[in-house]
């Protein structure tokens, strides 16, 4: 690496540094909270993730089937992109996003009733 | 499962600290995390490009440290801490390629206003000239924009060695790669970003 290089990377570091200074209190604020929601765990057992399997499980199987037999126009990746369909939909946030689900088909009936309107 | 996670094998412990051990343990767990959270946002609101999305994802990482690995030795939580974060980055991408798909079979349009708006969310400067402000806000946007359209890696390795001063160890650890393959993700990185924001800034 030469000078001019470790020159760029100091004046990035500035002002990186000038940005993460600016932080509004707001999100000064939500670190805060963010940590010590954080350090009350050193003093919980950790949560076991395993008593949601079975759960998690069915639903994502459910999902998977939905997402891999019934999206349309899956081109040449489609076997690539279904499998890591599955491997995210097989993770712990399966859950959080079927609840979203919810909402987007809530959405999408209010953007119907929107649109006749 | 990224290839080298071994590096850090897990180590959850179902007993909880107690006393005098974990209050001191909290206090280097809360300087530590204090001391990282401000640099670890705004390396995530880099990558992801929404600051309530990067908040999510810091405290996300911070939790997992300190359930995973307050057990570490405080040296090795740095590493760790951003090898959580930027799995944690990974993971978002992933899943909002999957939001993508699920999107388009329900067929919504997005909405003007859905996408990032990077001059709405700049940070409220405070204490400068107006020229100033608007000379750092100018360079950070071009900067920002420049690294966030890098290939994943290479901005790893440029944030993780630029922005948090992480050495090649360090990063090495925390990308869960060769130090080889860090050097040559950084200086691609670099010369890449020089040749972009030649006249920019930063």
């Amino acid at each position: 690496m030469n000078e001019s290089d470790k020159d760029f990377g100091n004046k990035a570091k500035a002002t990186f540094d000038a940005s993460v200074e600016e932080l509004d209190a707001a999100t000064l604020s939500r670190l805060n909270r963010s940590r010590h929601a954080a350090l009350a765990g050193l003093q919980q057992p950790a949560r076991r993730w395993s008593h949601w399997a079975p759960a998690t499980g069915v639903a994502a199987a459910l999902l998977i089937a939905v997402v891999v037999t019934q999206i349309p126009s899956i081109d040449d990746d489609a076997v690539p992109a279904a499998v890591t369909d599955m491997e995210i939909l097989l993770g712990e946030d399966s859950i959080e996003m079927l609840e979203e689900l919810e909402f987007y088909s809530w959405l999408t009936v209010a953007d119907l009733d929107n649109d006749v309107g | 499962m990224e290839v080298g996670t071994a590096v850090f094998a897990v180590s959850c412990s179902d007993t909880p600290l107690t006393g005098a051990r974990a209050l001191q343990k909290q206090q280097q767990l809360n300087r530590f995390l204090a001391e990282v959270e401000r640099r670890a946002l705004r390396i995530a609101e880099i990558a992801v490009r929404d600051r309530d999305e990067a908040l999510d994802l810091v405290q996300e990482a911070m939790i997992k440290l300190v359930r995973n690995y307050s057990e570490r030795s405080d040296d090795e939580w740095t590493p760790l801490f951003y090898r959580i974060l930027q799995n944690g980055v990974r993971d978002w991408h992933r899943r909002q390629a999957v939001r993508n798909r699920v999107m388009v079979w329900f067929r919504r349009k997005p909405a003007e206003g859905d996408d990032y708006d990077p001059i709405s969310t700049a940070p409220d400067p405070a204490g400068r000239s107006p020229d100033e402000q608007l000379q750092n806000s100018q360079a950070m946007q071009s900067l920002e924009t420049a690294v966030h359209e890098l290939p994943a890696r290479q901005r790893e390795a440029f944030m993780l060695r630029t922005f948090e001063g992480l050495d090649v160890a360090g990063t090495a650890k925390a990308m869960g790669c060769s130090q080889g393959s860090v050097k040559t993700h950084y200086s691609r990185a670099v010369h890449t970003l020089r040749d972009r924001l030649e006249e920019h800034g930063p």
